[in-house]
């Protein structure tokens, strides 16, 4: 349904969504998120009950929202920081490129300051 | 532009639009987490054999889905405001267009070095050209430079229009005597679609908005600039 992708563009992946609305595969760290936070619930609902051999659903349900919710914000904060850096980073070398040789040179500026 | 049957947002195409996407994706995880909890209650709820019809009170539950919910809606709100504080900023435009709604098209005023001002009426379907869009091509595009910030002022000349370009974040109403200002700067040249967003009579889905956004050398060379 998706228009093609021009060649040399990322193709973008199947959107497998997630009770009908959460892109897991197109929405940066949804898949990993889920990921861990399904692996957090076998492991928090299946410990809970080898330890205690009471029901564990409940325990399991929890470690789910929490693991979840844990990596999604260490991965989101993560991407924001990612993504400051690579624009900044686009920022430079756009700088560089335009004053490059002229007297506005970061590289100059840079290199006449240490030299001081 | 949305393609056939798309229900998620756009690629972004300014700074806004990718907060505002980034605040989307947070927000579904949250309610992708309270759905997720919110069934297995109900399936719990649906296959229990224990049926107690004694329960009077139980502080401590209603303590949990007092205070739970509260937080939940903090971490919603913060990056909302964050956000929202974020659209006002004052960011020096470095050009100003007035785009006036009119039943049913919109004119285009760019009135900051020159008198430029056109019509913007919907191609109609018999002078579409082959490979031009049904419904959301326009007779005259809004040409505007990329990476430089732009102040736009929506009016309106008869009734209420609303003036929506959804891959920038933007959407402001056309209110007949107000002027309402937004700004925006464009990260990437390309052709913009947009509708009118407010019922505005029988046409009101016939009058598209296009934005054609270049690069700022081009830009200068154009009709603007050599009125």
């Amino acid at each position: 349904m998706a228009a093609p992708p021009e060649p040399g563009e990322p193709e973008e992946r199947k959107s497998l969504k997630l009770l009908g609305f959460l892109d897991v595969e197109n929405t940066p760290c949804a898949r990993h998120s889920i990921l861990y936070g399904s692996l957090g619930s076998v492991v928090a609902g299946f410990g809970h009950f080898l330890f205690t051999s009471e029901r564990s659903c409940d325990v399991g349900v929890g470690g789910f929202i929490l693991v979840t919710l844990g990596c999604w914000f260490h991965c989101r904060y993560n991407y924001a920081k990612q993504r400051i850096q690579e624009r900044i980073a686009r920022e430079e070398i756009k700088k560089k490129i335009l004053y490059e040789g002229t007297h506005l040179d970061p590289e100059r500026k840079h290199n006449g300051s240490s030299s001081n | 532009m949305a393609h056939a049957a798309q229900v998620g947002l756009q690629d972004a195409t300014s700074p806004i639009m990718e907060e505002l996407i980034t605040f989307h994706d947070h927000a579904l995880m949250i309610i992708f987490l309270i759905c997720s909890l919110v069934l297995y209650a109900l399936f719990l709820t649906l296959t229990t054999k224990l049926t107690n019809t004694n329960i009077s009170d139980a502080q401590e539950m209603e303590t949990v889905w007092t205070i739970l919910p509260a937080i939940i809606l903090v971490l919603i709100a913060l990056p909302s405001l964050r956000i929202l504080y974020m659209t006002d900023e004052v960011n020096d435009p470095s050009l100003t267009i007035k785009s006036i709604g009119h039943q049913w098209y919109w004119t285009y005023e760019y009135t900051d070095y020159g008198g430029l001002i056109f019509n913007s009426y919907m191609l109609p379907p018999l002078f579409l050209e082959p490979g031009d869009l049904r419904l959301l091509d326009v007779d005259n595009r809004v040409v505007l430079p990329i990476e430089a910030p732009i102040r736009m002022m929506i009016t309106s000349q008869d009734v209420l229009h609303s003036w929506a370009v959804p891959t920038l974040g933007l959407k402001t109403d056309a209110i007949p005597g107000r002027l309402n200002q937004t700004t925006f700067t464009a990260t990437r040249p390309g052709v913009y679609y947009g509708q009118c967003s407010e019922i505005c009579g029988a046409n009101h889905s016939f009058m598209p908005i296009v934005l054609e956004l270049i690069p700022l050398k081009i830009f200068e060379m154009g009709p603007v600039f050599t009125l």
